[in-house]
């Protein structure tokens, strides 16, 4: 019972980075139905960034807000610089394009900086733990699930509650039926990107706090979880993103603690192939999203 | 297998010999220039070529994006050191591999067929879940799907250190056992255009292309998309395997890496700058890109000196670093992307150009094709069909009968019905309740393909044409399924089909290319030639004027005698139904309002309310 | 207010629209009525900026707006009620009419709000109900009320009758004379010919894509060859 609870615990720490980036790359999926490759290197960027910032002295207090900025700014140009280009366009475009921004976007840094890691010092709280009872808690687990979610929160009112979050939700249940009410079909699309790169910025904070260092391949890992997270939950789904990643992040943490020695190496392996399988036999995601029928 | 020899088997041949002599001119070429330090480069250009080719045979085909040939590569890679390394070494650099491999060792020639093997049965059980995830053209779950694979593939390289050796050691294998010379290397690559090439042209390659080009469609042409799908992935994953063992050999050594996102980059980026539906588009790009990423190292390590130019470089230090050749990669997939998608020549073929311009003589205009005379009748038979959609009844005891040789109509005002009952009728969608049978068999809500197999063939209310294939390939596609498929039915002549169309002079233009009322008959004749026992036409005259649509249906009435079929026709226009129809079914609010003759329907008072609304029957 | 020039609008090679032309002025309730696939659809999409029309010229209160965007002309003052009413299912009642007042301040949008609840009181009763649970009458009622939100100068419909049972069909045509009695003005495509010939100041026939007959509504009902363009002839 203990370890189970525990094993929740850790699970939903590290579920909520991945519900965070899911859910960004299934707001982008919603109103433009592009799979975001890309995703990961707003948080490449920002560990440069961050990177920069340690090296002129500045603390994770100034690092961890500028962070978010950089996430939304870098999020901001890519969609101007390429994906605009290809709004409409073929899946396969889409696909291939955010491919292969995810691959320039490392080679610059490789270019610019070095293929190595950077390293920037990681704050000292990270890993403190405390005990309630027989749990060990981390305090980072517990910053991150706070953290998460107070953005989630913060999400569900953006998209509730103000126009621009009933703009996006239209635009991606319909997009020409929302521009015929008056939604601007630019404006949707960037404040989808910004919105995106808000929350990778916020989950790129505790990635980064975690890793200690960037690297120009640093997006792969963050993207990979997202996009399988997303998918879990069912593509186009805000809701099932969510959901994703916390059920990825369990996933992974139960069976890391389950599986033999031997493959225990192996979880992020084992994960994924859970997950094809998991496509082969719901190729819709976990959750359908329940549209009643259009008569 | 292969429709016409000479231009599907004699000519592609050729030009796979002609586009390899390229290739290795070219690499030959480029290295007596530069010389010896240009051998290596050279080398692994061919190789790539290979495993590009090999992966050009399953996106090209099919049209879904993969990234998990690169993964079957690694697998096939893997299996390949495992087994070839000798066993001197292979007890140092493995000395704990599972299953007992460390004392097991082969030739390299047994070690790529075990490579082969392996990449085979992973690509058998990718397939079938892709089928199952039901994969199609541009399918993004498709794509994940094939994603987990390479990233699955690459986490067990990286974590199964007994086998693989792990991240930093890989396996290596010792100087004097790796590759030497080209032959194998020559050799493959022949043998890899070649196969692609009859690949695309044989019977399975076509049915791949035409569900690439309209999925849907191709179903309705009595074509399972999963079978040919899975038949390219399968020949496709050969290919790369081979060529996989053979980078592993020629470099001596792999590690994950070496088949992870930056080759898969590398692979894709070539494949979709000459063209993805073309295997001479593949080389070319393979030539291109490799070419791009050499000057792009040159200048970022060298500068101008390397074309011999002395000129300032100093404003120009910022993009002379290395790493530039990544950066071009990265530009060229995303350049391509945004302007030119379909690559630098799309699905142009080097085959095919020497067969048109060379191969064909004369091409004279076909024989008109006679009308059948009578057949035994079929008959088709629908009743008592519900469908409902949640709450909603949109069908509520719908039914039709008809026989080959009669022309049925199904009229109804817009909303009554008659796109569902058609969907029903065509497999599309499966009925609450209710039969319908095509000659005494049961087919209620069996598979779209399945019916068109068992007779009924459908048109499109707003055109599925196989877009970027030409006419007579359009209607070639379904004279390969009829002769699989319809036996015992007259089959026809694909030329003389085309030329009964009214299409003998647009025959090799692209189905996308020709206006609306040829569409509308390539459609038709498209539908003919799978030799139906029924023609079901959606609206076939929405969007045509009425000249043009007694034109038309004297068409329809001609086409469907040559082969036998019985027509039914679905559509709003009353006047036009009535004129063509022996006799018709009237459909509204989901119901049958009436079944008999054209002036039974017409003289018919409830026909006028349901037609002109409600208020005109007071 | 609204002049419709020699439209053509192309599908790939399909014309679906061949050189239409109408007008429609303040304060009239015009109806465009013809067969499935005459091409009233993409007359719509075509003047609303879903569709771009190959040649032909569209004028809104005098200014050129051929080319411009749904979003630029639902701004501009004509609304759109789609047809298959394309509500968002997933969204409450309310906030499908929010979205429809997207373009106006938060207090005329509370209004308009208030507006709608009392013209449309089925709406009200569902008002935190997600839109995909109303039935076809209550969900055309949505899409209008939702169109009306805008305050459109023009309301353009798509077979709004489309799908409704017959009693239905007698509510959608109270709301337009209901709405003409308010003094606004609205273009209403249907199938529906004799129902909206009787509603309608003026109409227009269209049939495979081009304009046979034009008249005041009873005038074309009067037309006995009516029935054979409709039923095709």
């Amino acid at each position: 019972m203990t370890e189970l609870l525990q094993n929740l615990i850790d699970g939903l720490g590290r579920g909520s980075i991945y519900a965070l980036l899911a859910l960004g790359i299934a707001v982008i999926f919603g109103v433009m139905h592009l799979l975001n490759f890309a995703h990961g290197e707003l948080i490449t960027i920002s560990g440069y960034a961050a990177y920069a910032m340690f090296q002129a002295d500045f603390s994770w207090y100034v690092v961890a807000p500028a962070i978010v900025l950089v996430s939304i700014a870098a999020s901001l140009v890519i969609e101007w610089v390429a994906f605009s280009r290809v709004r409409g366009a073929s899946d396969f475009t889409l696909l291939l394009t955010s491919f292969g921004i995810h691959f320039l976007v490392s080679s610059v840094f490789i270019l610019y900086v070095s293929a190595s890691k950077k390293q920037f010092p990681r704050p000292g709280w990270v890993t403190n733990t405390f005990a309630v009872g027989d749990l060990s808690i981390e305090v980072f687990d517990a910053v991150v699930i706070g953290v998460t979610l107070v953005t989630l929160l913060a999400t569900v009112a953006l998209l509730q509650r103000t126009m621009f979050g009933l703009a996006l939700r239209g635009a991606a249940e319909d997009f020409d039926t929302a521009r015929l009410m008056g939604v601007k079909s630019n404006s949707v699309i960037r404040g989808a990107f910004a919105l995106s790169g808000f929350l990778a910025g916020i989950a790129g904070i505790f990635w980064l706090m975690r890793a200690g260092n960037t690297a120009p391949s640093a997006g792969i890992s963050p993207m990979l979880s997202g996009v399988i997270a997303a998918l879990i939950g069912g593509m186009g789904s805000m809701r099932g993103a969510v959901l994703g990643g916390f059920v990825l992040g369990l996933a992974e943490v139960m069976l890391r603690s389950r599986l033999p020695d031997g493959i225990a190496p192996l979880t992020d392996g084992v994960v994924f192939l859970m997950i094809a399988l998991l496509f082969i036999f719901r190729p819709q995601g976990l959750i359908t999203v329940a549209r009643a029928e259009r008569v | 297998m292969f429709p016409n020899f000479r231009r599907d088997v004699s000519f592609p041949i050729v030009g796979a010999v002609i586009l390899f002599a390229v290739l290795v001119a070219a690499g030959l070429t480029y290295q007596a220039i530069i010389g010896g330090s240009a051998e290596r480069l050279v080398t692994a250009m061919l190789i790539d070529a290979i495993i590009v080719v090999g992966i050009q045979i399953y996106i090209g085909n099919t049209g879904i994006l993969s990234f998990g040939h690169v993964g079957i590569g690694a697998i096939a890679g893997y299996a390949f050191a495992v087994f070839a390394i000798v066993p001197e070494r292979k007890a140092r650099v493995l000395p704990d591999a599972p299953f007992g491999l460390t004392d097991i060792s082969f030739s390299p020639t047994v070690a790529v067929i075990i490579a082969i093997a392996l990449a085979l049965a992973v690509a058998v059980i990718a397939g079938l879940g892709l089928a199952r995830s039901g994969a199609e053209s541009g399918a993004v779950s498709a794509t994940v799907i094939t994603l987990a694979l390479l990233f699955v593939t690459h986490e067990v390289a990286t974590n199964w250190n007994k086998l693989t050796g792990g991240e930093r050691a890989g396996l290596s294998f010792s100087i004097g056992t790796t590759l030497q010379g080209r032959v194998a290397i020559y050799v493959t690559l022949l043998l890899a255009i070649v196969v692609a090439r009859l690949y695309a042209q044989s019977r399975s390659g076509r049915l791949a292309v035409a569900a690439r080009e309209d999925n849907l469609a191709a179903r309705a042409m009595g074509i399972n998309p999963l079978v040919q799908q899975m038949a390219a992935l399968l020949i496709s994953a050969v290919i790369v395997a081979i060529g996989a063992s053979l980078r592993v050999y020629e470099l001596g050594t792999i590690v994950p890496n070496l088949f992870f996102f930056d080759y898969t980059m590398l692979t894709l980026v070539m494949l979709i700058v000459g063209g993805r539906n073309s295997v001479s588009g593949a080389v070319l790009g393979v030539v291109v890109i490799t070419l791009g990423r050499e000057l792009s190292r040159r200048l970022g390590t060298q500068g101008f000196e390397f074309f011999g130019i002395g000129l300032d470089e100093a404003p120009l230090d910022w993009v002379f670093r290395e790493g530039l050749p990544r950066v071009f990669l990265g530009l060229a997939m995303v350049g391509f992307m945004i302007k030119r998608p379909i690559g630098l020549i799309n699905d142009w073929e080097l085959d095919e150009w020497l067969y048109n311009k060379f191969g064909r003589g004369s091409d004279p205009l076909p024989k008109a094709l006679p009308e059948v005379g009578e057949m035994t009748p079929v008959k088709l038979r629908a009743s008592d069909i519900d469908v409902k959609f949640g709450g909603f009844q949109a069908l509520d005891g719908a039914g039709i009968e008809a026989e080959s040789g009669q022309i049925v109509g199904v009229i109804g005002p817009n909303g009554a019905g008659k796109t569902t009952f058609v969907n029903v009728i065509t497999g599309m969608v499966p009925p609450t309740s209710g039969t319908f049978s095509i000659d005494g068999k049961d087919v209620t809500a069996v598979p779209t393909f399945k019916l068109a197999r068992a007779g009924l063939v459908r048109t499109f209310q707003n055109l599925r044409l196989f877009g970027g294939l030409t006419v007579r390939e359009n209607v070639e596609v379904s004279a390969l399924v009829a002769a699989e498929h319809r036996q015992g039915r007259v089959l026809p002549d694909v030329d003389a089909m085309v030329a009964e169309a009214g299409l003998w002079e647009h025959r090799d233009r692209r189905a996308s290319e020709l206006d609306y009322g040829n569409s509308r008959r390539l459609e038709l004749a498209r539908a003919a030639a799978l030799a139906p026992s029924f023609l079901l036409l959606d609206e076939p005259t929405s969007g045509m004027s009425d000249t043009e649509s007694v034109t038309m249906i004297e068409q329809v009435r001609h086409m469907a005698a040559t082969v036998g079929a019985g027509v039914i026709v679905i559509d709003h226009d009353l006047a036009f139904i009535t004129g063509i129809s022996d006799t018709i079914t009237v459909l509204d609010q989901g119901a049958v309002v009436m079944s008999g003759t054209p002036d039974e329907v017409q003289a018919d008072p409830r026909v006028q309310a349901a037609y002109l609304g409600s208020a005109a029957i007071t | 207010m609204l002049e419709v020039s020699g439209l053509t609008t192309k599908y790939g090679a399909i014309s679906a629209l061949r050189d239409a032309s109408l007008s429609v002025g303040a304060g009239e309730v015009v109806g465009l009525i013809g067969p499935n696939g005459a091409g009233k659809t993409t007359l719509l999409g075509s003047i609303a900026g879903l569709l771009e029309p190959s040649s032909g010229k569209v004028t809104f209160e005098g200014v050129d707006v051929t080319k411009a965007s749904p979003e630029a002309l639902l701004r501009s003052g004509m609304a759109l009620v789609p047809e298959h009413r394309r509500i968002f299912v997933d969204m409450t009642v309310e906030e499908n009419l929010k979205i429809g007042g997207i373009t106006r301040s938060g207090a005329e949008r509370s209004e308009s709000l208030k507006e709608m609840a009392e013209l449309f009181p089925v709406l009200r009763d569902k008002w935190d109900t997600a839109a995909g649970f109303l039935s076809g009458g209550e969900a055309q009622q949505l899409a209008i009320a939702r169109a009306l939100m805008s305050k459109p100068k023009l309301l353009m419909m798509d077979e709004p009758s489309l799908g409704l049972a017959p009693i239905l069909v007698d509510l959608v045509f109270d709301l337009i004379d209901q709405l003409r009695a308010d003094g606004r003005t609205i273009l209403v495509v249907e199938q529906n010919a004799t129902r909206m010939l009787q509603a309608a100041d003026r109409a227009y026939v269209l049939r495979s894509g081009e304009f046979v007959a034009e008249g005041t509504g009873t005038e074309l009902l009067e037309r006995s060859d009516l029935f054979d363009t409709f039923v095709g002839g």
